[in-house]
């Protein structure tokens, strides 16, 4: 292996990131940021590295596999990187400002790390840009992130983009209702993860025939918004069920009023990715576009650090699919201004809103140093001239 | 929306699940260009009387790849490769109770009768399975060392490679003939319809309609071509 192979070399899901991807990334994210700042979204900056008991606590349990240990050399406190940021913006919600007025929204936007990527994203660090909504039960709250979500995405120039919700609160809502051993609800919900009918068949014996016709129902129900809600509406939900259901039917409701065109989705069996969510949960998808641009739902703040829980709505968008999402942008227009240009003359261009590059070497030819440096435009006696 | 959309692809894998699959396929209303028929034929990509639909033809656990990343939005996969991969991105809506087969864990017949599981702490076996094969042993407390095999997996015992394998079992004729006996069934298997999960929520009118008549055209096994509109 050559020197420079060996320096070029990064461990498996890392990457430079370079000239024009970098600035297209930073400005993105600014750009969100500021989407959801202008809706009243405040933003916070938790810290990269964190105490594993705090970071990890209670519901957040479900991020442990996939988070970066190391020992803090001054407390000898095992310390986490961090895996995702929703639930760091929840603690500062619910510790340090908890006397802030609610709901209480916030926002940020960060680099985060995981232990291993996935199928879908190998990426091991990315960004993620999201908003929590804290202190509200009230469905307006589930659509305003929802909207607050499309709205932002919007703004980056993505137009094709869908949402689909779930509800992972209803299976368990039902099976606990009819009393379902809790082995037989485990192979259920792997089975409606899947989507996988047939699985969802064959536990029909020891669901019985009534409630496995059920799952089947719910399973085949997913699809646009108004159709499932048509099939869910018909089904005799036991009343914790019947609740979501309600809650659900409140959301797409107020969805609907603000983006009558959009494409909505239903999927009523989903609990994958949702593990710490208690009503409903959104993601996001472009078309075209693999994987999930983002995701979110209702959860309980504050449930990881033994505070007193609040209800909380929020959603995290996930920088490298939102990249994959953004149409792509022209280049910007370099100007190349030959060695000896006078320093105002640079300084008034660059006000007009030109990036200008500066020629160091007397002896070299302006139009040769242009092309050079890959400049779309150069200064020649005072006029402008394309390249 | 006025944006072009991009095609359907729907990939099918080849061999024996593919003659199977095909009328099913043209139940549900697909006809794929002759091309598609033609053995000889070097094409790989095909049109189909939809303008908007095009039929890939892979290997059977390629089918679940193309379908896992997006590069296909439907395909018939195996309920073993699901079982193998548990691919997250792939839901499976539908069993087209076609390629009926078990997966089975098998071993010479001299064995059988003087080996007692309950005593086993560590097995080797061939397999082209190597993630079901660990998980199903792992669950009864042992641990299962793979040797992975792309074919001929009976070969193993007999030439020494390891003494147990886990493979498809149909009509366990080229167990016998091999001088191998099935001890254990770990799975039934059947091919099922997949689905990649983003294209499912970005276009659900045409892939639900596409799984509506799939589904129809399980119903109506024996009954004619279904009545429904194609998708356009």
């Amino acid at each position: 292996m050559s020197e420079y192979s060996d320096k070029a070399l990064l461990p498996a899901g890392m990457c430079d990131v370079l000239p024009p991807d970098a600035e297209i990334e930073a400005k993105a994210t600014e750009s969100l940021v500021e989407a959801f700042s202008r809706h009243g979204y405040e933003r916070v900056k938790p810290p990269l590295i964190e105490f594993e008991e705090s970071l990890l606590a209670g519901s957040s349990s479900a991020m442990a596999e996939h988070t970066f240990r190391l020992m803090d050399p001054i407390s000898q406190r095992m310390m986490g990187v961090r895996p995702d940021m929703t639930l760091q913006v929840a603690r500062i919600a619910t510790t340090r400002l908890k006397n802030e007025p609610r709901p209480l929204r916030l926002c940020y936007g960060g680099q985060i790390l995981r232990v291993r990527g996935t199928q879908l994203r190998p990426e091991r660090q990315f960004g993620q840009v999201g908003a929590e909504l804290i202190g509200s039960a009230e469905p307006a709250a589930d659509a305003e992130v929802v909207r607050l979500a499309v709205e932002s995405m919007q703004f980056l120039g993505i137009d094709n983009i869908s949402v689909d919700l779930a509800l992972p609160t209803l299976v368990p809502a039902i099976t606990q209702a009819h009393g379902v051993a809790d082995e037989v609800s485990a192979l259920l919900r792997e089975a409606l993860n899947r989507k996988d009918a047939a699985a969802v068949e064959a536990l029909s014996g020891k669901l019985g025939k009534d409630l496995a016709n059920m799952f089947t129902t719910l399973l085949a129900a997913a699809g646009p918004a108004e159709a499932t809600l048509g099939i869910l509406e018909k089904l005799d939900l036991p009343e914790a069920a019947a609740a979501e259901r309600a809650q659900l039917v409140s959301v797409v409701e107020i969805i609907r009023r603000g983006a009558p065109s959009l494409t909505l989705t239903i999927d009523p069996v989903e609990s994958r990715g949702f593990e710490y969510h208690t009503g409903v949960t959104f993601s996001f998808f472009a078309e075209g576009v693999r994987g999930e641009l983002g995701s979110g739902g209702r959860y309980l703040a504050g449930a990881n650090n033994g505070e007193k829980e609040e209800p909380a709505t929020g959603m995290t968008l996930f920088m490298d699919t939102v990249l994959r999402a953004i149409p792509a942008s022209v280049p910007a227009k370099r100007l190349f201004l030959p060695f000896g240009t006078a320093i105002e003359k640079g300084r008034s261009l660059r006000d007009q809103g030109w990036i200008t590059v500066e020629g160091l070497d007397s002896g070299e030819d302006a139009g040769e140093g242009a092309r050079h440096l890959g400049c779309s435009h150069l200064l020649t006696n005072g006029e402008i001239r394309e390249i | 929306m006025t944006r072009k959309r991009e095609k359907i692809v729907i990939a099918l894998p080849k061999g024996r699940i593919l003659k199977e699959v095909m009328p099913v396929v043209r139940r549900a209303g697909i006809e794929p260009e002759p091309a598609f028929d033609d053995e000889g034929a070097r094409q790989l990509r095909f049109s189909t009387n939809h303008p908007g639909i095009d039929i890939i033809r892979v290997r059977s656990f390629d089918a679940a790849t193309f379908v896992a990343f997006g590069a296909a939005h439907i395909g018939v996969v195996g309920a073993d490769v699901l079982m193998e991969f548990d691919y997250p991105e792939i839901y499976a809506p539908l069993d087209l109770k076609i390629g009926y087969c078990r997966m089975a864990v098998a071993e010479p017949e001299e064995m059988v009768g003087n080996d007692d599981p309950e005593r086993w702490s560590h097995v080797r076996v061939a397999t082209k399975y190597p993630n079901i094969t660990q998980r199903h042993f792992a669950r009864r407390g042992v641990q299962a060392e793979c040797i992975k095999l792309s074919g001929a997996m009976e070969l193993a015992p007999n030439l020494g490679l390891c003494r147990r394998i886990v493979d498809l079992v149909s009509s366990g004729k080229t167990l016998r003939a091999n001088g191998l006996v099935e001890i254990e069934q770990i799975a039934e298997i059947t091919s099922r319809l997949a689905v990649n999960r983003a294209a499912w929520k970005t276009r659900p009118d045409e892939i639900g309609e596409l799984i509506q008549n799939f589904r129809d055209a399980m119903l109506s096994k024996q009954a004619g071509p279904p009545a429904r509109e194609p998708v356009s």
